[in-house]
């Protein structure tokens, strides 16, 4: 059994085995010795072009927001359109197949904006963000989404799935739709701390 | 006209639920988590729909069945910003309806609503000679384009509102004062 489950689930264990470690990185002592270092880093980041930007132009910084906002919309609308179709609620009539194939390249290009934009942003509040918890809850939940969606999501939904559990790709569908929606409401939430 | 705003909006803040609704911390910064979040539900769906026409997204589904399947996520979804963006305005209304960018806002929301309008009855009219198409013809491209460009300029209106560049008790400028609707002698902000 143990073997089945080793050989049949290779990345998302890998995966777990990852997020464990970060979380281990996290709650653990070794997060206590690294975080110290990194405040010259967050310190650096405000030093950057993006830094000075962000600082000065409180409507450039505004305006990025909004930008990062329209590629969570994008992202948010691929994720639930394709686990929407998982889980057998939206566009029921289409092929599981076409639609997590086709807003693949959509969802890529509206992370591909959330992580500009949010690089951008994060460098116009480095020194605030870098004290703020909720900050690292939502980098742990974005590490959490990206590994999830590209190790195991997409490789799993690669598969004939006709062929997949269905309890199994339900619960892929689930897990990413919370995931995501973690990822969104920590970064909602950065803007109401510190 | 601004002052008949103004005092209408006076006349709301004065109201209990208003005020409550705005001292609550964590009330009202859920309300507005729900209103942002909601944005991956209802713009997201558009989003879908419009790079459908353009050609940019699921080319090979038919159009129409993209637009009618994710019509109902769309509209559930933009009636709870419905709702959610009603509550923020009660929560704020004074400085609210005084926002330049709010009331760009609302003008732009008008224009979604007549484009859409426009986009659904000129596909319904056409979509059986080309909804297989990977691309809609170029009347409903220019409507979905300019949909998405409408929807982000509310998205960057709706992020403006929460700095106070122009507020009538800040700004300088006669003009903006003139299209925010500040009222001489108004004593709330």
């Amino acid at each position: 059994m143990n073997a089945v489950i080793l050989t049949s689930y290779p990345r998302t264990l890998t995966v777990v085995a990852v997020l464990l470690t970060l979380l281990m990185l996290a709650y653990g002592g070794a997060m206590d010795a690294v975080y110290p270092s990194l405040l010259g880093v967050f310190e650096w980041l405000e030093t950057t072009w993006f830094g000075v930007i962000g600082k000065t132009w409180g409507a450039a910084f505004a305006f990025v927001e909004a930008v990062h906002l329209l590629g969570l919309a994008l992202l948010g609308g691929c994720v639930l359109a394709g686990d929407g179709r998982l889980l057998g609620v939206v566009l029921t009539d289409v092929p599981v197949q076409t639609v997590v194939e086709r807003t693949h390249r959509v969802f890529v290009c509206g992370l591909s904006i959330c992580l500009a934009t949010g690089i951008f942003m994060a460098c116009g509040v480095a020194t605030k963000i870098y004290y703020l918890p909720v900050y690292w809850f939502k980098m742990l939940a974005l590490s959490a989404g990206m590994l999830f969606h590209f190790q195991v999501r997409r490789p799993l939904l690669g598969h004939d799935i006709q062929n997949l559990n269905p309890v199994v790709v339900k619960m892929v569908a689930v897990a990413s739709l919370l995931v995501w929606f973690m990822v969104a409401a920590t970064g909602r939430w950065i803007g109401f701390s510190g | 006209m601004n002052e008949l705003i103004y005092n209408l909006a006076v006349w709301l803040d004065d109201t209990e639920w208003s005020r409550m609704l705005h001292e609550s911390y964590y009330m009202y910064n859920w309300v507005e988590s729900t209103h942002v979040l909601t944005l991956m539900v209802s713009l997201g769906m558009l989003f879908l729909i419009d790079l459908r026409m353009l050609g940019l997204a699921l080319p090979d589904v038919p159009a129409s069945r993209i637009a009618e399947r994710l019509n109902v996520p769309m509209l559930i979804g933009f009636a709870v910003m419905f709702i959610t963006g009603t509550l923020l305005f009660y929560a704020v209304p004074v400085r609210t309806s005084q926002s330049l960018w709010f009331r760009i806002k609302m003008g732009l929301l008008v224009a979604c609503a007549v484009n859409a309008f426009l986009f659904h009855k000129r596909m319904n009219e056409s979509v059986a000679t080309w909804d297989i198409e990977p691309r809609a013809p170029s009347r409903i491209r220019l409507g979905a384009m300019l949909s998405l460009t409408f929807w982000s300029i509310v998205v960057v209106c709706g992020r403006f509102i929460a700095y106070d560049w122009f507020d009538c008790d800040t700004s300088p400028n006669t003009l903006i004062d003139i299209v925010s609707g500040c009222v001489d002698g108004q004593t709330r902000f």
